[in-house]
């Protein structure tokens, strides 16, 4: 190297020969890249193992010791830790005799630790884990006394796993009876309450109409979802671009047009939302009576079916399992307070006989928990059970926020790169989005709350504001005024076109910038017609009145558009530099062939723009997953067992608010009454919150690979 | 490296005094030895007047008024901003012939070509004067429409420029747009343009594999059967051959020749010998001027002026 600087440099001057610099030798900027690369991957590696292990370890279980301290006491339990001065952390259980469920012991005080063979972990219903060693199955008899099934810890092992399948089966029949049917008969006897409260206003809220209407708006979203979901599908499989001159598209596309306006007419008279009944006197006194005597036949099978319940519950309250704990001897009682009583049968969730089992055994035990907790809601404050109800929160908030972000953000991003004139407006607008992607999570969830959830909300419940609706004369006035600015707008623009193969003039620009200032005009005029109009009362004030909004508090709605607002940037930006990416000779080739700029688009411009398009939204999704702030402001909950989809219309209740693993993470973590008994939980959560994510992120990876393949000739 | 370094000559005046030292012959288009007379200016009347940006009568050949003009240019002026790239070019193409477009780069050839199509459009301040007729309809004029206009001409870029997608499809995508469904009418076009592009035996039994799989010449063959599938009044190709290697030129080159049986070709090339070889008409222009336009034989063999005959020849440009 050194030889050949000598031939450089002007002709015939020598230039003095260096020597190669001490830093030059050995890379040292190979090294300091190299270990801060190495250093990342270490961090990254730590992380995922950490929350792997503690997450997989959380429902191995463990071996039960006997301890005996030196003072005779005798403690049983899990041991879960130890610390440097030899002390021991036990998981005690046993809450209900009043000990904290996790005990330190110190290892020089202990005389004795045994693992019994029959010793159990029992895991209950309520009031957490119970250890002790079994000793009788019993049945309650006629008069109250319990007669023994089973004597000794083996056989009561034996004659449980004998009875406790049907006993649980009952459990979960006669809860699953309290919850739908009498889930069922409450609404009914709800609605015919409402309807008598609007009679005596004086206004027909009609048959179950706050419900109906509610269920006609949101299948009308639905089918008209499922039908550009149709429309979509079919256009992609003929292969036809809208706008195109083709015949029988255009009648598709006129027929598809008509079906949704005249659906859309159709849902507008059959809900009629903005029109209230009045009732004269002699209706209100038939519809109550004719209300009060639905609520009499519901009151009636309410009661049916109660005692129906009460009897399954009796039942099921004679097996009773007496497990004996060693420090005071007591049996783990039916409820707190009845202490005197051994527990049931069926609120034994699990009988875990720890010692004795196999590791075949102990594998059994931990897979079951583990579908326990993929597939059943939590107990005890969150700290068990499951979070089913948690994951579908989460993946259900992912996917719509997913739905609503792509679409928005890529057709933005469409105008902004392809359609605006670029200059420094569009720069002022990219800086601007930039800058939203830097503004912290918590201020979306602040905007989210005051105007998705008390602003839109509110309006769709109860409509305008009292007393801020405009006089039926003014509203008309404003309403002509938008359609006259719309229309007038609309001409300006196609006035303010160039003729071809000239720059604008003065006039086309005057008129460019009329027709902007009118669409802002309309906007504005639009918005005030809508907020303030005298003709709409809400979907849903008769249950907002009570101070129960449907729509004007938190939920799933609220919380995914707010999250697609938060994502709203990553999505564009992404969009932007794929739509940039797309070589202008295809543009060129396209518009050659006689293609307009629309078709050019939809064709050429997105399909090659894709795979970066589908980049955003994973990003957006990974995104939006992650987030928890905002989202403890627009609708995650402690708790809500009450699952966002369901069975009944109108299918997605996007008004509830609902569970999310993010925060449960924290409420796990940070707000449970029992941490110590939490923190495992707070592992597996954590695992199982990044397999979601991660699934998420691999499935929509594997479909941006497979179009890349379809779109470049590597599939060839 | 030679021919970047003259594209460089001919586009900035301060070359000219270093710039083909042969003698001029203003009469007698005989070869003359290049640098045989060193030092000596050059002296071109009609190229000279151009540079100082004076207005030259283009030299028509008589031949070219009898023939039946497909698109007819008068006095059409264009400007990208300020600059003006082409200065009044009138000129007719002749129907169902190869018409080549030749001259040094920035000479307004391939601008030219793309007002003709309206492709300019697309470029941020192009300001047009005089008018372009492609069958006796005006090309600018505020009630055309520039998608049917688009649809009536095919063209054919300087690079191979398939779409993302499959061969059949890139094939009958002017038809797609146009939003023709039928399969049968569908594959029976491609089957058609592919034949006529030559194609059709390499390429007939991986019609669903993406276009991006085959080599350039390949592709830009798809490219002008692209061009051709939906029966345009013109073809316009942009120096078709231009990135393409020896072989793949010829293949295209014979092409043309077949094509122009049945459509009418405007081609814009850099190489004289293609123009030559290809072409019934070619143009010379330079500098935004149509120098001359005659029939290809008397533009080679016996041009009227000694700026053409040097240019053809290699000697000037």
């Amino acid at each position: 190297m050194n030889g050949d600087r000598q031939q450089s440099g002007e002709k015939g001057v020598k230039v003095a020969r260096r020597r190669t610099l001490p830093s030059a030798v050995g890379e040292p900027m190979v090294w300091l890249t190299g270990s801060a690369l190495v250093l990342c991957l270490l961090m990254i590696a730590t992380l995922a193992t950490l929350v792997v292990v503690n997450g997989l370890r959380t429902f191995w279980p463990g071996d039960i010791d006997r301890v005996t301290l030196e003072s005779g006491e005798v403690v049983m339990g899990i041991r879960t830790a130890e610390d440097k001065q030899g002390r021991y952390l036990y998981r005690v259980g046993n809450r209900d005799i009043g000990q904290e469920s996790f005990r330190w012991i110190d290892g020089a005080k202990i005389a004795k630790i045994e693992q019994p063979e029959h010793a159990v972990m029992l895991e209950r219903e309520a009031w957490g884990v119970w250890f002790g060693m079994p000793e009788s199955v019993s049945m309650e008899a006629d008069d109250g006394s319990l007669v023994a099934l089973s004597e000794g810890a083996a056989e009561t092992l034996d004659q449980f796993a004998l009875l406790h399948p049907d006993a649980r089966a009952q459990r979960a029949k006669a809860e699953s009876m309290r919850k739908r049917e009498l889930g069922k008969i409450n609404h009914g006897i709800e609605h015919a309450r409402l309807r008598i409260a609007g009679a005596e206003m004086g206004v027909d809220l009609r048959a179950n109409a706050s419900d109906r209407l509610g269920w006609v708006s949101w299948s009308a979203v639905l089918v008209v979802v499922v039908l550009a979901g149709v429309v979509w599908w079919v256009r992609r499989e003929v292969g036809v671009g809208i706008g195109s001159s083709g015949v029988r598209q255009g009648k598709l596309t006129r027929f598809g047009c008509a079906l949704i306006l005249l659906f859309g007419l159709v849902g507008l008279w059959v809900g009629a939302p903005w029109r209230t009944q009045g009732v004269s006197a002699a209706e209100r006194d038939v519809i109550v009576a004719q209300m009060e005597q639905e609520q009499e036949q519901l009151q009636a099978e309410y009661e049916r079916v109660l005692a129906e319940i009460r009897m399954s519950e009796e039942q099921d309250s004679k097996l009773r399992l007496v497990v004996v704990e060693p420090t005071t001897e007591r049996f783990a009682p039916i409820a707190q307070t009845r202490g005197d009583e051994p527990m049931m049968l069926s609120q034994v969730v699990r009988l875990i006989p720890a010692n004795q089992l196999s590791v075949v055994g102990k594998t059994k035990v931990f897979f079951s928990r583990w579908w326990e907790f993929l597939s059943a809601g939590p107990r005890e404050a969150n700290t068990e059970g499951g979070v089913y109800p948690v994951i579908v929160g989460t993946v259900l908030m992912t996917l719509l926020l997913t739905v609503f972000v792509t679409p928005l953000g890529v057709i933005a991003a469409l105008y902004l790169r392809e359609y605006a004139k670029q200059g420094f407006g569009t720069s002022v607008i990219r800086i601007a989005v930039n800058n939203l992607a830097g503004v912290p999570s918590i201020v979306y969830g602040v905007f989210g709350l005051g105007f998705f959830c008390y602003t839109v909300g509110r309006y769709v419940d109860t409509g305008p504001v009292a007393g801020t609706s405009l006089q039926s004369g003014v509203w008309w006035l404003m309403f002509g005024a938008a359609i006259v600015t719309a229309i007038a707008s609309f001409a300006f623009g196609l006035w303010g076109k160039p003729d071809p193969g000239h720059p604008p003039k003065i006039g086309n620009r005057v008129l460019a910038r009329l027709s902007w200032l009118g669409w802002g005009v309309t906007v504005v005029l639009a918005v005030m017609v809508l907020w303030r109009t005298p003709y709409f009362a809400g979907f849903f004030g008769a249950r907002a009145a009570e101070g129960s909004p449907t729509f004007g508090a938190r939920g799933l709605l609220w919380a995914s558009l707010t999250l697609a607002l938060l994502t709203l940037p990553v999505v564009i930006v992404a969009t932007e530099e794929a739509i940039a990416a797309v070589p202008n000779s295809m543009r060129e080739g396209s518009f050659g062939c006689g293609a307009s700029k629309w078709q050019t688009i939809r064709r050429i411009v997105l399909p090659g723009a894709l795979p970066g398009i589908l980049t955003g939204a994973i990003l957006a999704m990974a995104r939006g997953a992650g987030e928890v702030a905002p989202l403890m402001l627009v609708g995650a909950v402690k708790l809500n067992q009450d699952l966002p989809v369901s069975t009944t219309a109108p299918f997605l209740h996007a008004d509830r608010s609902f569970m999310h693993l993010g925060f449960h993470i924290y409420d796990l973590g940070f707000q449970s009454p029992d941490s110590q008994a939490a923190r495992p939980m707070v592992w597996t959560t954590t695992l199982l919150f990044l397999c979601i994510v991660f699934a998420l992120n691999l499935a929509a990876i594997l479909i941006r690979a497979k179009l890349r393949g379809r779109m470049t000739g590597a599939a060839i | 490296m030679i021919e970047a370094m003259s594209e460089k000559r001919s586009s900035t005046k301060s070359a000219v005094e270093v710039k083909a030292p042969e003698a001029p012959a203003p009469t007698s288009p005989s070869p003359v030895v290049p640098g045989g007379m060193g030092g000596e200016p050059a002296h071109y009347d009609v190229i000279d007047a151009i540079r100082r940006g004076e207005s030259v009568e283009p030299t028509v050949h008589e031949s070219m008024a009898e023939a039946d003009a497909v698109i007819q240019s008068d006095d059409f002026k264009l400007w990208y901003g300020d600059a003006q790239a082409i200065h009044g070019i009138s000129m007719g193409v002749p129907r169902g012939a190869v018409t080549a477009l030749i001259g040094p780069s920035g000479c307004g050839k391939s601008t030219f070509l793309r007002s003709i199509n309206r492709m300019n459009d697309l470029v941020e301040g192009v300001r047009v004067e005089g008018g372009i007729t492609l069958n006796g309809s005006p090309v600018y004029e505020p009630t055309v429409d520039v998608i049917e206009l688009r649809k009536r001409l095919g063209m054919v870029f300087q690079k191979p420029n398939p779409f993302p997608m499959s061969i059949f499809e890139n094939v009958v995508y002017p038809l797609r747009i146009d939003g023709e469904r039928r399969k049968s009418v569908l594959q029976e076009a491609c089957e058609r343009s592919l034949k006529s592009a030559a194609l059709w035996d390499e390429v007939k039994d991986r019609l669903k594999e993406s276009a991006l799989g085959l080599s350039g010449g390949q592709q830009q063959r798809l490219c002008i059967a692209r061009a051709a599938v939906a029966d345009p009044e013109v073809l316009l190709l942009d120096e078709p051959c231009s990135a393409l290697d020896p072989v793949a030129t010829i293949r295209i080159e014979e092409l043309i020749s077949e094509i122009s049986e049945r459509y009418t070709v405007l081609i814009v090339t850099h190489n004289m010998q293609q123009a030559a070889r290809v072409s019934d008409y070619t143009a010379f222009m330079y500098l935004g001027r149509l120098v001359e336009y005659g029939p290809t034989g008397d533009i080679f063999q016996n041009p009227k002026l000694i700026e053409t005959a040097h240019y053809v020849s290699g000697r000037f440009g």
